[in-house]
Formats: C-alpha cells, sequence, structure tokens
C-alpha cells in the first residue's frame, strides 16, 4: 500500500471554481490558508489513503451509485423520506434546517440499512482494495 | 417565507443570499455552469475536479466528510458536519460576505451563516441547463431559445395556448322567460317544500334494471349519470336527441335512424333526472351499444372498463365535429373527451449517453397496475379491519410489512423511473444503436375527470388462465395530481431545483388546480367469471349504493372498505358540495 501520496493535490480550494471566479476580481478574495501551505508533510492515516484511492480511481463514485440504487430499491430512502415528511409536518416548513434533518435520520438511518447491502459494499471495496496493492 | 409557482412551493432567499446577490448579482451562478459535470450520463449535477483532484476542508484538511461546501466568493473548502464541526460556518463568520457556498458533491447551495440550504433561481437554471445540454442531442448552447428548445423538447403544436374567449353572462329577457315557463314543468313540487325530509333522495338518482348480467354497463351508467361535467352537459340539452335524429335522417335521407350513442344518453338522462323513481330499463342504449360493439354483444358478463372505453368511443364516433381540430388530447372533439381526456408524457432515456426521448399520447384513463404480492408477512388485511381507518399509509417497498397497497402508491409506482429489460433496447437516435433504457411515465395534462382503473383482472396467455387479483386498495376521498404531473417529475428528476420546467408553461387546462374529488367508484365483488358490479355515488356528501335497481344510502366507511376497481375523481372546482336542503330556489 502506497504510503506517501505527495502526487495528490490536496486540494483546499475548488479549483475550477476559482478559475470561474478569477474573472470577478473584486470578489476574489484571497483564501484563509496561504497556498504554500496546502501541500503538508503530514503522514496521512489508513482510512485517508483508501479514501484517497478510492476517489482518485472513480470507485468511490461507483461505490456511492450503487449504494444509492440499493437503498432506493430496499426501501431505505423512503423510509427516511417519510420520517422527514413527518417531522416537518409536525414543526413547519420554516422551521426546519437540514442539520435538523440529518441529525433526526443519522441514527436511525445508519441503523437501518440492510446487513446485505453493507455485505456488499464491503465486497466490493475489499476487492478494489486487492487489485490497488501493489 | 414562500411563494407558489404552479403549486411548487418557491423557498425565500435568506438575508445572506440577498446580500450577495445585490453585490454580484447573478454573475457567479452563470459562471458556474462551466463548473458543473454530469457523472453518470444523464445522472447527477456535481461540481467538477480534475481527476486528482480531492476535496478536503480546509480547517482540519479532512476529506471524508459527508458534505463539503466549496464558498463561492473564495472558492475555499470547508465541511460541515453537524454537532461535530462546523468549519464553513467558521468561515462564513471569520469572512463576511462569504456566507453562500455550494456543496461540491450535489451542486446545491447552501448558507453557511443560517446553515441551511438556500435556493436562488440562476444558479438552477445553471445546473439544469448543465444536466439538459448533456442530456439532449443539440449542440447549441447559446440563448435562451436554445434553452427552451432544449429544457421544453418539441412543443407540439395543440398545446400551445388556444385563443379564449371573455365571458358574457346570459339573462332572459321576458319573452324567454315565458317561452321558459311554457315548455319546462317544475324539477320540484314547491307545495311540498315544508315536507322536504331528511331521507329525500337527491335528484338523479333512480334505479337501473338488470337486463341480464348488464351490471357491467348499469355500474358505468351510474358513474357517468353523476360525473359533473358530463352530466352538465346533457341536462342543459347540448345533445339534444331529436335534433340529432332529425339531422341525421336529413342527411342519410332514410328511415333507418342512424344510431347514436349520444342520443341514447340524452333519454336516459331524461329518465334519470325527471323525478321518477321506478327503475328504468336502458334496453335502447344496450342495443345501440351492442352495434357499436359487435363482438361484445351478448348477454354474457362483460369487463366494466372495456365498456367505458368502448362506450366513450361510441360518443366520439357519432358526435365528433369534423371542423373541430383534431389535436389529440385537447378535448374538443367531443364531449366524452372533453371531459376525460388527459395527456401522459413518456420519457425514455438511453442509459449510455443520457440522451431523453419524449412522447405525448392522450389518455382517457389509467390502468394501474396492484403491486405483486408482498410475501407473506400475513398481512394481507381484509377490508373490514380498516372501516374506521382514514389514515393514509404509504407502502413503504418490497421490504416493508405494512401490507396496504393505496391508489397514492400504485400512482407512485405508475410515475416510477423503470428500467427496461434488457429485451427491451431502445433505439437510441444519439448513440444510433440498441440500449438499454430508463422509462418513466408522468401525467402532461389533467383531465377534468380522471378515471383509474385498477387492473384486477389479469390474463395470461402462457398459462392460458385468467384470475382476479382481490387484494383491498386503499383509495382517498380527496386527491391531488401534483406529484404525478410531468412538471413535479422533471422537477424531481434534476433534484431541489426551482427552475420553472415546461411544465409549468400556462396551458388552458394547468389554470385549473391539481386538486380532485372522488365522486363515484365501481366495484367488483366475486370472481372473474361471475362477479357482480356496485357502483357507490357521493352526491350531497352522501354515499348511495347502486346496484342495478336497487339504491341505498351507506356510510362511507362501506366505501372504503369496498373492493375498488375503477376510481372517478373530479377536479375540485367542478365538484359542488351542495347544501343538506334539497328544494328548489
Amino acid at each position: 500500500m502506497v504510503k506517501h501520496l505527495h502526487h495528490v493535490k490536496a486540494s483546499k480550494r475548488c479549483r475550477f471554481i476559482w478559475r470561474a471566479f478569477g474573472i470577478m476580481k473584486h470578489s476574489v478574495n484571497r483564501p484563509p490558508t496561504p497556498d504554500a501551505a496546502e501541500d503538508q508533510g503530514k503522514e496521512p492515516t489508513l482510512q485517508e489513503i483508501i479514501n484517497i484511492k478510492l476517489i482518485e480511481s472513480g470507485e468511490k463514485e461507483r461505490l456511492m451509485e450503487l449504494l444509492r440504487e440499493r437503498l432506493i430499491d430496499c426501501g431505505w430512502k423512503d423510509e427516511m423520506k417519510a420520517l422527514c415528511r413527518a417531522y416537518i409536518k409536525k414543526k413547519g416548513r420554516n422551521n426546519v434546517t437540514v442539520d435538523d434533518l440529518v441529525h433526526l435520520i443519522t441514527p436511525k438511518g445508519r441503523a437501518s440499512v440492510p446487513d446485505s447491502i453493507k455485505a456488499e459494499l464491503l465486497q466490493r471495496i475489499r476487492t478494489f482494495l486487492m487489485s490497488a496493492a501493489p | 417565507m414562500s411563494s407558489k409557482i404552479s403549486g411548487h412551493i418557491s423557498p425565500q432567499p435568506c438575508p445572506h443570499l440577498l446580500d450577495f446577490r445585490s453585490h454580484n448579482g447573478s454573475k457567479p451562478f452563470r459562471a458556474l455552469q462551466d463548473c458543473i459535470r454530469i457523472k453518470p450520463p444523464g445522472g447527477r449535477a456535481a461540481i467538477r475536479r480534475e481527476p486528482s483532484e480531492v476535496p478536503r476542508c480546509g480547517t482540519c484538511e479532512e476529506s471524508s466528510r459527508p458534505r463539503l461546501y466549496a464558498c463561492i466568493s473564495c472558492a475555499a473548502v470547508f465541511c460541515h458536519a453537524p454537532l461535530l464541526h462546523f468549519h464553513a460556518s467558521d468561515h462564513a463568520l471569520s469572512f463576511p460576505g462569504h456566507e453562500i457556498a455550494v456543496d461540491v458533491d450535489r451542486a446545491e447551495l447552501f448558507c453557511c451563516a443560517c446553515r441551511d440550504q438556500v435556493y436562488d433561481r440562476d444558479f438552477d437554471a445553471a445546473v439544469v441547463l448543465a444536466q439538459t445540454i448533456n442530456a439532449t442531442a443539440t449542440t447549441s448552447t447559446s440563448g435562451s431559445a436554445a434553452l427552451q428548445r432544449n429544457v421544453a423538447g418539441s412543443q407540439p403544436e395543440n398545446l400551445r395556448k388556444r385563443h379564449r374567449v371573455d365571458y358574457r353572462p346570459w339573462e332572459p329577457d321576458s319573452g324567454e322567460h315565458i317561452s321558459i315557463g311554457n315548455q319546462s314543468i317544475p324539477l320540484h313540487d314547491s307545495t311540498n317544500a315544508s315536507l322536504v325530509s331528511l331521507t329525500q333522495v337527491p335528484w338523479g338518482l333512480r334505479g337501473l334494471n338488470n337486463l341480464g348480467n348488464t351490471c357491467f354497463m348499469n355500474s358505468i351508467l351510474q358513474a357517468l349519470l353523476h360525473t359533473p361535467p358530463f352530466r352538465n352537459y346533457f341536462l342543459s340539452d347540448r345533445h339534444n336527441r331529436y335534433y340529432c335524429q332529425q339531422k341525421n335522417s336529413a342527411i342519410n335521407g332514410t328511415k333507418n335512424s342512424r344510431l347514436c350513442l349520444a342520443c341514447d344518453m340524452d333519454a336516459i338522462f331524461s329518465a334519470v333526472f325527471s323525478g321518477d323513481r321506478i327503475p328504468y330499463s336502458p334496453a335502447k342504449f344496450l342495443y345501440s351499444w351492442w352495434q357499436h360493439a359487435a363482438n361484445l354483444a351478448s348477454y354474457e358478463q362483460q369487463d366494466a372498463h372495456e365498456f367505458f372505453i368502448s362506450m366513450l368511443d361510441g360518443i366520439h364516433e357519432k358526435v365528433k365535429d369534423k371542423r373541430k381540430s383534431r389535436s389529440p388530447g385537447s378535448g374538443d372533439c367531443c364531449i366524452a373527451h372533453r371531459v376525460f381526456s388527459g395527456i401522459l408524457r413518456s420519457d425514455v432515456m438511453c442509459m449510455a449517453c443520457g440522451f431523453t426521448s419524449t412522447t405525448y399520447d392522450p389518455c382517457v384513463d389509467i390502468s394501474l397496475d396492484l403491486e405483486p404480492n408482498q410475501g407473506g408477512s400475513g398481512k394481507s388485511s381484509s377490508a373490514k379491519s380498516h372501516n374506521s381507518c382514514n389514515v393514509e399509509v404509504d407502502c413503504m417497498g418490497p421490504n416493508q410489512n405494512c401490507g396496504i397497497s393505496t391508489l397514492k402508491g400504485c400512482l407512485e409506482r405508475f410515475t416510477r423511473a423503470e428500467k427496461l429489460g434488457s429485451d427491451q433496447k431502445f433505439f437510441c437516435q444519439k448513440c444510433q444503436v440498441r440500449q438499454e433504457s430508463l422509462k418513466q411515465m408522468s401525467i402532461r395534462k389533467l383531465p377534468l375527470v380522471s378515471c383509474f382503473h385498477v387492473k384486477r383482472f389479469e390474463h395470461s396467455s402462457i398459462r392460458k388462465m385468467s384470475r382476479k387479483v382481490d387484494r383491498y386498495l386503499q383509495f382517498p376521498f380527496s386527491l391531488d395530481m401534483t406529484p404525478y404531473l410531468s412538471s413535479s417529475i422533471l422537477r424531481s428528476r434534476f433534484g431541489n431545483r426551482i427552475f420553472p420546467f415546461d411544465g409549468d408553461e400556462q396551458d388552458a387546462s394547468n389554470d385549473l388546480s391539481t386538486e380532485f374529488e372522488l365522486f363515484a367508484v365501481v366495484t367488483h365483488t366475486g370472481k372473474l367469471d361471475a362477479g357482480h358490479y356496485v357502483t357507490y355515488l357521493r352526491l350531497s356528501n352522501q354515499w348511495y349504493k347502486c346496484d342495478d335497481a336497487w339504491i341505498t344510502q351507506v356510510n362511507e366507511s362501506i366505501v372504503r372498505a369496498a373492493q375498488g376497481y375503477m376510481m372517478f375523481y373530479v377536479q375540485k372546482v367542478l365538484y359542488y358540495k351542495e347544501s343538506e336542503n334539497q328544494a328548489a330556489s
């Protein structure tokens, strides 16, 4: 497993957006962290390495799409939607923020993901990691 | 705090967004269009990034947070994990004017100060434009005309705004008053007004004799007799059977009076609304219908839905005005289509490139599948247990155990995007080859009266058998069709956007609301080959059971528990909730 990921552009600024707004000189401010400090020498954790590998290869996106499809098929998405709807009905449409909803459904959501889906995704990640190892 | 755009709530911007716009206008949002990428083809919008670019939070440097926001003012990326990390909000606090950010994975706006999603028309326009350019074959990207074309698809001729005339009220003059008085008989005997009891049966309720397994016909006739626009048409003498016969024999010059189902319908209306309560025999109508649908002419039990379609077709045949435009779905041709005709939209999207092909088809009803068996949870509930159940329970997917099928659930499934099987590959114009596709139905134009037909009779030619599905289906008394409209379906395809879609364009029928009221239910009991049709009618908020010649008042719980086969809903604005007192004014 590659330990040093110097080739990865640790981007704390979205490059495309930066470029797009280059035309608006008056509103383009200095970013809070100077560019020089972007590529750090800090050692990334294993979790970070895996995450970056997944993103780089595009596998993360594929996994996300697969997960979305599975969660819709098994009715999980509808269940979460119903929870949100009930909450909004109770509190009133204008008194609810995205954070409230996330806070509401996160515990139940995590708990109710079917085991078969967890197993399938774990298997996919395992397969990917084995193929990515040098 | 929110306004409505044709039934859809449009949230008002927060003060920070307003502030941002007053300083920057819509330029930043338009520029964002170049930053949007669509993945997979025809799928979600996200912010573009270079292949090796891994966005991470500027404060904690984490890249694996569920939500990462890029500030629109300085393009710095921050995370926002409720209750744990608020680095996006910290950025907004430190740098005034930097409150608005965009979710890098979902292309949705966020106000870091309010800590909530915000919506902007120009931003959503940019996102939708990026998505539709991706989904259509045209390469032109400039100009609003191209945008209209891309977003609206091809706008058929017949759906453009029709010429309207001003309403002119009419009052009879003295001569006309006398004429009306001489030619009419009072509906109510006003001397008996004081004797009007609460049990008085409302107008237009009259039993229909069974002429030999004709309950299929009687049940549909009862529903039509009380379909508000249909009833009004005939009771206003808009199709005068004497005049029509005269005209026909003048044209044909023969003694053989041309069969006209509308004339026979007119006769039934006159008989049923005459005040006479003795059950009526619609023999002439039956005979006329046999002439029209020769293959169904027998004393065997027929399918009520088949009869309904056949009858509407028969009326259309005889009544259609050849001078009027033949644009399908507009309902200009005859009363049957004026009342029942709507337009369905079908989108087929190629899963390889995202190109979407759209077609519009007129329809007089919507046939819905009952969902396949839920598997033995034992909850295939009998109708009786739901007598007092007024709560709408949406069935939540095949793994859930609620077990109750609802009309709304069926409609949701009808408008769901469905993957066409690999044996049904669709020819994609862009790829020039057959590809796997995604099909989605939606309602482009609502009719005045929506008829929902539940597919309870399954005919399998493979197994050479037919069977009836008895499963109970829960149906509401009031129904809002907004979620099934093309505008809503398109809207949800693009995510949370407030950009107006072609479905929002003003069409004559879009001025009417999307709210419907149930007024008739045709039910079927018994087996496939030996069953019985009964219609329940809702008049002045009372329910009446029409079982051939027998009409009885029933409690609404009986209706809720009944096995619905065809449900008739009328636009709420056309549904008169009459007062209790039936005396003539």
